[in-house]
């Protein structure tokens, strides 16, 4: 049997074909110079707005992780480290600059344009503003450093609303002058209710994952489904592609077919990949029927399940909103222990994995408080594993496999011993 | 005047981490009193209620870490290990609040954890805006202020006063003179004050009444002139990096004794981050908009349009030094991001630079003794 | 006119005279001892004692070492770092690396066109990767010292060190001796996994040739052809390689002093 194969459905085939589409688009616009590409940061991306300037967003951060899940990036780290980048700094800004340094193509062969605008949506990730800063200084493009306040309380006060509306608009305005052309709100209204629509989507998307079997991984292959969550967000072909997608999770859930033959454990995963060794690692879970339900790296770019949409009313209210309140890092730690607490409520999980990650320290500081909570206050059985997202100097396979096992042999015990 | 002792006494009461001193004033004075995490604290807003508010910078190489690396991971900085070490040995029980910012992201998670694991505590984050480029971003921080300040009303049962807020300004801004006035001597004689000494007159004013302080400071100004000059040969360099976790004290006086003449450098940058008079006026603004307009550059803030390292490296071509030294603290994203980009400024200058890596809880500096000196011969001996 | 360089080691602690023209005058050295004053004191006796050199010739003392401190007689100090790449780039003007094994850490530098040291690491957690193991092994292996680096040569088997921890390394040697292997191909074993630790070393710093090898585990011929076999180059090696720091700050002394006095003149 071809093993390459054993996880992949339409949906991924689809998705490869619409990345690669966006690819080829980038590097239309790099040869043909034009003046149309927005460097924007994943989490709580602001995409419908660039789009209403048909404008492209270019993700640093996607750029990044395909070097890492195609094994190439460490030529990419050490040439950053060699610049005097840090070991122990963000390997994904690393593996970015080392490309740029090198000229190097993206792993598609392709090329990625200039930055007509270096957006930075600030969104809790201070590293974002690191990032782009030295892009700025390395590209010589305009920056704006779009400021988003922090989720210190439960809900935003006025004033961070404000607040952020008002650089919108500079934003806005900005646009407006390397475009050329001046902004159209039915526009972007039309755009945000698309977005409203692919969000409503992917919402049942996740929730289809509470089915038993789960129809897919919540972990891995909602990593594959967030391409074009970001890319395609407010398109026709991102409403397309999560159609497709739960077409075929609705059949699988009618047939009764899991991802892996026998799903034993429901999990919830908490941090990013380890991308370099992703197909491992998925490996590594799925021999012990071990399948995510839930998992927080999904909601980087957006938290959709708990019912926040964008609102084609109020468009530029609903961006802020979406910016401010409803995407992980730019909600405060103790709100990520209250969505993974509901997440195993309500996705019916036996436990939780924590993946620290060595380079990210929005995810990973103080994920040993998050350990004991789970243990202590919730009472669910935590395993915790140490790695990097794109660095594959800090992924020892054997010692991984040996956590995961010794974790899954101890919940496989319990288990047999509470059906006594 | 022995300013010799007066600076021991200081080191000692810094050093202390079970803050004999900050109890029993607390007890004398009956007063609240508020820890802040570095960098920045509006510690004008502070003093307007008569709260006092304690520079937290760690803990130093004085605590022993129990309970806080099983809460934090291999790759945190030491910092964010010693403050939850303090909260959780309950050294920290007497303060009655925790002021934190969002600097970077372990600190800012550390907030959080620190409002879970300590819940009876009045735990307030600020998020500083990061937009120095739009007048909103002013306007906002003064709504982020008047948070604050509704958080000490309810805390300490006492009405904001605007006028009081005007008096803690002036009090503030002649804090800040009196410490610029300090780097002015030791940039012009280094012989009659040491970065040590320095240093530790600055830190102290982490600890104390800012009313105290002023009046130390004003006495050592006056008496620096009768000092003895201990005069030697050193070298002129400008020190970058050291802005949030502390070098140990120890680190410090190696630097003197090595022969650095420091011409400018970010230690305990909170204090010294403002670095012109704050407006009187529309008190709660005029604070607003000295932090978003009026700072010197750091690793913790964006600086608008104007890279960051051309700030840096116009302070470095103003004060000529010969050298500059980075010093982070291990595993500070912020500054060893920086670092890349300050670097390259100095190559294209032809200005020698070291980089070093400290913890706050080092206990040998042979091999940090070792880097300087070795780096140092080969600026004499060429 | 002469000068002198004092090198504090952990292990030894070595004098060098020299005159205007660069010529080593007098060399002492002495076992490193607790009571640095007394040790300090005792090789400059020795030192003039040489070649009837006078206290008041000696123009400028440079101390250098661990106890570069500790010289109450010295003009100036410099770090064993400094002096090692002075007298490396003097010695051998084609030098770009150096590499310094003593008794207690083991350093690789990069010096520049004149010597001056440009990058560096130095090794000094790890008691597998510096002279003391050697020291100790020659103990267990009940030979004497200076025949380590000759007997080594002869080896035709080298039996592998595997551990990286001087404790476990040391209990593994034992285990050799018991077993009844040869003690040539025990000391090359010895000498091999040093050589490894060095390497990685000089790797971190960047390898560029010329190497210069120094220190006083460069006296030992068997460590010399382990290094040259590994890195697939030949390395230079001075004669006396113990006393090169002493030597460079020897050298130095002469430079700083001419500095100065050219600067009254």
């Amino acid at each position: 049997m071809d093993k390459k194969k054993k996880y992949q459905g339409r949906m991924h085939g689809l998705q490869r074909e619409l990345m690669e589409r966006w690819y080829r688009k980038l590097h239309e616009i790099y040869e043909q110079d034009r003046k149309e590409a927005v460097y924007i940061m994943i989490s709580g991306n602001p995409v419908e707005l660039i789009r209403a300037f048909d404008m492209e967003p270019v993700y640093p951060e996607i750029n990044a992780l395909q070097l890492a899940i195609r094994k190439q990036a460490l030529p990419a780290l050490l040439k950053a480290e060699e610049m005097g980048y840090s070991t122990d700094n963000c390997n994904y800004v690393k593996a970015d600059v080392g490309m740029f340094f090198m000229n190097s193509p993206t792993s598609l062969g392709t090329r990625i344009p200039k930055p007509a605008l270096i957006l930075c949506n600030f969104v809790g990730c201070n590293t974002y503003i690191k990032w782009f800063e030295h892009l700025a200084e390395y590209t010589g493009s305009p920056l704006y450093m779009l400021d988003i306040p922090f989720m210190r309380h439960e809900e935003p006060t006025q004033d961070d609303i404000n607040y952020v509306v008002n650089q919108l608009k500079e934003i806005i305005e900005i646009l407006e002058n390397i475009t050329g052309r001046k902004f159209d709100i039915d526009k972007l209204r039309e755009i945000v209710r698309k977005a409203k629509i692919m969000e409503e989507l992917w919402a049942k998307v996740k929730d289809l994952a509470k089915a038993k079997p789960a129809p897919f991984d919540a972990y891995f292959d909602s990593t594959t489904m967030m391409g074009p969550l970001y890319v395609y967000r407010g398109t026709d072909d991102g409403i397309r592609f999560f159609e497709e997608a739960i077409k075929e999770f609705e059949e699988k859930i009618e047939k009764g077919i899991g991802t892996v033959p026998e799903e034993k454990f429901r999990v919830v995963v908490e941090g990013p990949p380890p991308y370099p060794y992703f197909r491992v690692m998925r490996d590594l879970l799925a021999k012990w029927g071990a399948v995510a339900v839930q998992s927080t790296y999904s909601t980087v770019g957006g938290i959709w399940e708990f019912g926040f949409r964008h609102d084609e009313n109020d468009p530029l209210k609903a961006i802020a909103l979406h910016m401010i309140t409803a995407n992980l890092p730019n909600r405060n730690y103790l709100q990520r222990y209250e969505q993974i607490r509901r997440y195993i409520k309500e996705w019916h999980a036996d436990a939780l994995i924590i993946h620290g990650v060595k380079s990210c320290r929005l995810f990973s500081c103080g994920q040993g408080d998050m350990r004991e909570f789970f243990i202590q206050e919730i009472g669910v059985p935590t395993l915790y594993i140490e790695s990097d997202l794109e660095d594959p100097r800090y992924f020892s396979p054997a010692q991984m496999q040996n956590r995961i096992d010794a974790f899954f042999e101890a919940l496989e015990h319990k288990k047999a011993i509470s059906k006594v | 005047m022995k300013i010799k002792k007066l600076v021991q006494d200081f080191e000692n009461k810094i050093k202390d981490i079970d803050f004999k001193y900050l109890k029993e004033y607390k007890q004398k004075e009956n007063k609240k009193i508020f820890a802040h995490f570095p960098v920045y604290a509006p510690h004008e807003i502070f003093h307007s209620f008569d709260v006092l508010l304690l520079g937290l910078n760690g803990a130093g190489n004085e605590i022993e870490i129990l309970y806080a690396d099983a809460r934090f991971g291999s790759f945190i900085c030491s910092i964010v290990k010693s403050t939850m070490e303090l909260g959780l040995s309950n050294r920290l029980d007497f303060i009655d609040g925790f002021f934190f910012t969002g600097i970077c992201d372990a600190a800012r998670n550390l907030c959080f954890v620190y409002k879970r694991n300590f819940p009876d505590k009045n735990v307030i984050f600020l998020h500083l805006p990061q937009n120095p480029e739009t007048e909103h971003a002013i306007k906002f921080l003064e709504s982020e202020f008047k948070r604050l300040i509704k958080n000490l009303e309810e805390m300490t049962g006492k009405r904001f006063s605007e006028d009081k807020l005007r008096e803690s300004i002036k009090i503030h801004n002649e804090n800040r003179k009196l410490q610029r006035k300090l780097y002015e001597i030791r940039r012009n004689e280094p012989d009659k004050l040491s970065t040590y000494e320095l240093y530790t007159l600055l830190r102290i004013g982490n600890f104390i009444p800012v009313e105290e302080h002023n009046k130390i400071l004003k006495e050592v100004i006056d008496y620096i002139p009768q000092r003895e000059p201990v005069e030697r040969d050193r070298i002129k360099v400008v020190i970058e990096g050291s802005f949030c976790e502390q070098p140990p004290f120890e680190l410090l006086k190696l630097l003197d004794d090595v022969g650095c003449h420091i011409l400018d450098d970010d230690f305990i940058l909170g204090r010294r981050f403002i670095l012109e008079d704050v407006n009187e006026d529309n008190p709660i603004y005029s604070l607003a908009e000295a932090y978003v307009k009026k700072t010197r550059y750091a690793s913790v803030k964006h600086s608008g349009k104007k890279y960051k390292s051309k700030y840096f490296i116009e302070n470095v071509k103003k004060l000529k030094p010969e050298a500059v030294i980075f010093m982070y603290a291990k595993f500070c994203e912020p500054g060893l991001f920086d670092y890349v980009l300050f670097k390259k400024e100095l190559e294209k200058e032809g200005i020698p630079y070291l980089f070093l890596e400290f913890e706050e809880k080092m206990w040998n500096f042979d091999r940090i003794q070792l880097e300087i000196e070795t780096f140092f011969e080969s600026l004499i001996f060429v | 006119m002469y000068f002198a360089g004092v090198d504090v080691g952990s292990g030894r602690t070595k004098m060098v005279v020299c005159d205007e023209k660069g010529n080593i005058i007098a060399k002492v050295m002495k076992k490193t001892h607790a009571n640095f004053q007394k040790l300090v004191n005792e090789i400059l006796e020795q030192a003039l004692s040489q070649n009837g050199i006078k206290r008041e010739d000696i123009k400028y003392i440079v101390s250098t070492g661990l106890g570069r401190y500790s010289v109450p007689y010295r003009d100036f100090q410099v770090t064993e770092l400094t002096a090692g790449g002075f007298a490396a780039k003097n010695l051998f003007p084609d030098t770009k690396c150096v590499l310094d094994i003593g008794a207690q850490s083991t350093r690789a530098y990069k010096v520049d066109e004149r010597g001056i040291v440009r990058h560096f690491k130095v090794n000094d957690k790890c008691a597998a990767g510096s002279g003391s193991f050697i020291v100790k092994a020659a103990k267990y292996l009940e030979i004497k010292l200076e025949d380590v680096g000759r007997l080594s040569l002869y080896s035709q088997d080298p039996v592998p060190i595997s551990s990286i921890c001087a404790v476990l390394a040391e209990s593994e040697i034992i285990n050799h001796i018991t077993e009844g292997k040869k003690i040539e191909d025990i000391i090359r074993g010895i000498h091999d996994s040093l050589a490894d630790r060095a390497i990685a070393l000089l790797k971190s710093v960047g390898i560029e040739e010329e190497i210069t090898f120094i220190g006083g585990v460069a006296v030992q011929d068997g460590m010399v052809a382990s290094l040259q076999e590994k890195l697939g180059k030949k390395i230079n090696v001075p004669d006396e390689p113990e006393y090169t720091v002493a030597y460079g700050a020897a050298l130095l002394a002469k430079r700083r002093f001419s500095k100065l006095v050219g600067a009254v003149s």
